[in-house]
């Protein structure tokens, strides 16, 4: 507090200064000539309210192909359809705002809808408020069990995630901004989940997903030419009732006989009760306490608390394997708790000693330390009565990562139209985490991370019609957490942009990411490559027609090896893929006809992957937008999906979509 | 200095002789250069005067003269502020705060005669923007962002003068996905893949997940609550903390399984079938230089037989695999 306190004192001083070196010594007599007309900045024939809205209606045409699969990546429904809604009010009185900003898209039933609201009053407040609702739907197969009723989607899930924030920011100082933040994030829905009785056989049953977090949150920003300090508090509460409930008698996964008995589920049901909130605080710093100076900061800790509740209770005719007892009932009551506090900070400072050179240096840290505690009681009911069990497992697993960065970086501009850059990053902590029940090393096992990064960069803009940059990494790692994370890596981006001509812009990307880990036994390499080049052309400022296409190509080749299980025979995982993805809009301007100028938009995207997973997916579109009036417009589009997998090939789906409607601007 | 190779040894430093030789010679060019550049003021964003008597402020009434539509427009930007906000120091000037003192450019009416700051260096121009926008919550990650790195200009996404109180920048999530694909055209053709986030749809924008300014964490990802990655504003229901944890969540990320921006794979995953996903890391390989440098999930095998369908998706019955509550081998 002392320190704030400190700093706020300073803040005027610091202030001044930086403005007055902005200004010539001359300027003061200069403020009488400020012009009297920006009083009122809206003028007066400014219309209240000016927008847009969208109301259309979706055919589609008879889905061929796999319904699962069409839901899980398009899920688009015929009906009729908000497609959107965009308007700004303005109020010229500025009575309870100077101006309200609407957005809408998608109402109606399809399976993602958003909203937002954004208004303010100048020197009184800023409101921001955002909606969205999206569909996460999956049944796409799990082969688990092919030949078992519904074997094929295991892991089936349709749950909307509903996320609402709403911040206000209220403006009684030109210096101290408070301000106040809610946002929600809730899923609900179903799907199938499965059963899993001691890692002997599986059973998929019926899901209700339901969670929810709320977030709180106030701080206040002081704020000034020369420094910058945000203290903000908060706090979060989740809960999560998942439950399962299924009186289908059902086999599971597990085809063959135990002893001559097969196993079954007759009835479950199962009920999480998790209940975590959170507490935390964050600080964050800016200052320039000189003109070559800038030095950033910021605090962030939390401490999240989960209270666990679960338990479940089936029949059926189960087996425990390692004492080959067979019974028909079983109840598991868990409850314990996990705490997990969170400390993150940053420090960062540029320096511009000399006007073509710039130095910045940035450390940084992320400390997780969980520690949990977890009671299982478990009994089986089996007949006779006298073989029945129980069991109490207690475990206290924890979770330790400290992750720190530090990095240095020098910027230097020999000629004006070239900035070089060059900087080193060491990389480096250690985890101690839950070790797998397999592992028989005890309940944790450690790693560490201590890798040497070089960076470079290249910025060169000879002329306004070109510009192209280079950014490079190259590391060396001496240890890492896993097997597949980056080890002896390089990876490179460029891109370039040119200007043809007025109307013709070109663009190139190109990036690749080299990693290899020689270590003997995983031998982890992975390339990966990625050229795009796009285009831009309209000439006669697209007066008749205009075209945005890119084609990219992208390419990812992976392999490690690793030991098949059952067996330990060495085997290799090996990942290749070769993409080809274009996207292209063509609009034309088609010549006037009894006065009226419609518009045509033909494009739309494909993307042919080849390689281990091997895909097709086309979306071309057609739109004709025909004006029907001063404000309205009847649009027309069409679009076609196809999806086809070589590997899967019942996923396959081709359907038509077609949508019409009138949108009122203003 | 040794650089520690992957086994642990260590092995010398390079030879110095022309390593030192170079890093003289690279110092000397350096250090030249730059006092060069220093004084080199032919190169200065301000045009130097034709006479001895430098330029005046001249006021933005002046200024509308000639340059009336983009006046008519700033007069309902959010930067109009500056024109009548004494704080500033600029009133009546908020023209010239950016492009410099005005009064030789009102008298000859040449491009040359007057600063104009799209057409400097990005970091030039930036440092026009963080006179007063420095000092803000949003640029607190600034230096660690890829943006600042790659200079990337203020004035690349925001538009200054433009029309309307909310027009500094894009704010429809259509349009905030146009401007950023307009450089990122490889990330763009991402999300043309099957299974993705729904961006082209418009239900999202890349500043849901990204900061454009900086951030805390890698990729200029988004930051949640005090310091957790943005995907659990969303993805609430995975953000912990359980009692039992699977460690990539916490150490690698999301992107240690999942592909973001887009995959041919269901779920975003990085390999096509699931049993993949997981052997790659749970590899049970006791490798001879395990012991001194071990990685984490190297455990001894589970000793299911993948060549069962039941066991060819470990996610079917470790189902819980972002973290269980109840349960150490994340089946429930």
């Amino acid at each position: 507090m002392k320190i704030l306190i400190a700093l706020l004192a300073l803040a005027p001083a610091f202030a001044q200064t930086l403005v007055d070196q902005a200004k010539p010594a001359d300027s003061t007599t200069d403020t009488a000539q400020a012009p009297a007309a920006a009083d009122n900045p809206v003028p007066a024939a400014e219309p209240w309210i000016n927008g847009s809205i969208e109301l259309g209606y979706r055919f589609r045409t008879n889905l061929n192909g796999s319904s699962p699969a069409y839901q899980s990546i398009v899920d688009l429904s015929p009906g009729l359809r908000l497609l959107g809604v965009d308007f700004t009010i303005v109020d010229p009185k500025h009575r309870l705002f100077d101006w309200l900003s609407v957005r809408g898209s998608n109402w109606g039933g399809d399976p993602y809808n958003t909203a937002h609201v954004d208004a303010k009053k100048k020197g009184i407040y800023d409101f921001r408020f955002n909606y969205s609702n999206i569909l996460y739907y999956n049944a796409l197969p799990s082969y688990a069990n092919p030949f078992a009723p519904g074997g094929f989607d295991q892991q089936w899930f349709n749950q909307y995630r509903k996320n609402i924030s709403a911040d206000l920011t209220l403006r009684p100082n030109k210096r101290i901004v408070p301000y106040f933040s809610f946002s929600r994030n809730a899923g609900s829905g179903t799907g199938i989940s499965n059963y899993a009785q001691q890692e002997t056989d599986t059973f998929p049953v019926a899901t209700k997903l339901v969670d929810s977090t709320n977030d709180y949150r106030a701080g206040v920003r002081v704020e000034s030419n020369r420094l910058h300090v945000t203290l903000e508090q908060g706090g979060t509460t989740f809960e999560d009732n998942d439950s399962a409930y299924d009186a289908t008698p059902t086999n599971g996964d597990s085809t063959g006989a135990i002893q001559g008995q097969t196993l079954a589920l007759n009835n479950l049901v199962q009920a999480y009760r998790i209940r975590a909130h959170s507490v935390y605080s964050k600080g964050l710093l800016t200052a320039s306490p000189f003109s070559w100076l800038n030095v950033f900061g910021q605090f962030l800790y939390s401490e999240p608390k989960t209270d666990i509740n679960y338990q479940d209770a089936a029949t059926g005719n189960f087996v425990l394997l390692n004492s080959l007892l067979f019974y028909n009932g079983q109840t598991d009551l868990a409850t314990g708790s996990a705490v997990g506090p969170h400390v993150s900070g940053n420090a960062g400072v540029e320096v511009r000693p000399f006007r073509r050179l710039r130095i910045t240096g940035s450390w940084s840290t992320d400390r997780f330390h969980e520690l949990a505690y977890s009671s299982l009681a478990a009994v089986f009911l089996a007949q006779p009565s006298s073989l029945s069990q129980s069991t109490t497992t207690l475990l206290s697993p924890l979770l330790w990562v400290n992750d720190n960065r530090g990095e240095a970086m020098l910027f230097w501009d020999p000629i004006k139209q070239l900035t070089l850059r060059g900087g080193y990053r060491y990389e480096w902590g250690n985890a101690t985490v839950p070790a797998s029940e397999q592992s028989q090393i005890g309940l944790l096992e450690s790693g560490k991370l201590s890798r040497q990064v070089a960076l470079a960069g290249v910025n060169f803009h000879p002329a306004p019609k070109f510009y192209a940059n280079v950014d490079y990494e190259g590391a060396v790692t001496a240890r890492a957490y896993f097997t597949t994370s980056l080890y002896n890596y390089t990876r490179l981006r460029a891109r370039a942009r040119y200007q043809v001509a007025p109307a013709l812009t070109l663009q190139a990307n190109f990036s690749v990411l080299d990693n290899q880990d020689p270590i003997p036994g995983s031998q982890y390499d992975f390339l990966s490559r990625d050229n795009s080049l796009s285009v831009n052309w309209t000439p006669n400022g697209g007066k008749v027609f205009g075209l945005l296409a890119e084609y990219d190509r992208a390419t990812i080749s992976s392999s490690i090896d690793y030991l098949l299980p059952l067996f330990l025979s060495p085997d290799v995982s090996a990942y290749h893929a070769n993409a080809h993805i274009a996207t292209s809009a063509v609009q034309v301007n088609i010549p006037p006809v009894r006065g009226v100028a419609a518009k045509l938009t033909l494009g739309g995207s494909l993307a042919i992957v080849n390689g281990t997973e091997a895909s097709r997916y086309y979306e071309p579109l057609a739109r004709l937008s025909i004006p029907a009036g001063k404000h309205v417009y009847w649009n027309t589009e069409w679009r076609w999906y196809g999806y086809s997998d070589q590997l899967f090939l019942y996923q396959g789906f081709q359907t038509h979509l077609f949508q019409t409607g009138v949108k009122l601007s203003r | 200095m040794h650089w520690p190779l992957p086994s642990g040894n260590v092995v010398p430093p390079p030879r110095p002789t022309w390593a030192c030789g170079a890093m003289v010679v690279a110092a000397a060019t350096l250090l030249t250069a730059t006092l060069w550049g220093a004084q080199d003021k032919a190169g200065a964003p301000t045009p130097a005067p034709k006479d001895n008597k430098p330029a005046e402020y001249v006021g933005s009434d002046t200024c509308q003269g000639c340059h009336e539509d983009i006046f008519a427009a700033f007069q309902k930007n959010p930067h109009h502020e500056v024109e009548t906000n004494k704080r500033y120091k600029y009133d009546g000037k908020a023209c010239e705060s950016c492009h410099g003192p005005g009064s030789k450019h009102a008298e000859s009416a040449d491009a040359a005669d007057i600063r104009n700051p799209a057409k400097l260096k990005p970091a030039e121009a930036d440092r026009d923007c963080l006179v007063c926008h420095l000092n803000k919550p949003t640029q607190v990650g600034r230096i660690n962002g890829s943006h600042a790195k790659n200079e990337v200009a203020c004035v690349a996404c925001h538009s200054v003068h433009k029309n309307g109180p909310n027009g500094l920048v894009a704010r429809k999530t259509a349009e905030v996905n146009q401007l950023c694909a307009g450089c990122h055209s490889d990330v763009w053709a991402s999300f043309q893949q099957p299974f993705r986030h729904r961006l082209p749809e418009g239900a999202m924008s890349c500043v849901d997940c990204h900061n454009p300014h900086g951030s805390f964490l890698p990729h200029n990802l988004q930051t949640m609550d005090a310091n957790e990655p943005g995907c659990f504003k969303c993805h609430g229901d995975l953000a912990g903390p359980f009692a039992f944890e699977h460690a990539p969540v916490k150490l690698d990320g999301c992107m240690a399984c999942h592909m973001p921006h887009g995959s041919p794979n269901a779920k975003m995953l990085t390999r096509n079938q699931v049993r993949f996903v997981c052997l790659e890391c749970h590899s049970n390989l006791p490798t001879p230089t395990a012991a001194s440098n071990p990685v984490i999930g190297s455990i001894p095998p589970a000793f299911h037989n993948l060549f069962a369908p039941q066991f060819q998706n470990c996610t079917v019955c470790h189902q819980k695999v972002h973290g269980s509550y109840v349960d150490r081998g994340l089946l429930r």
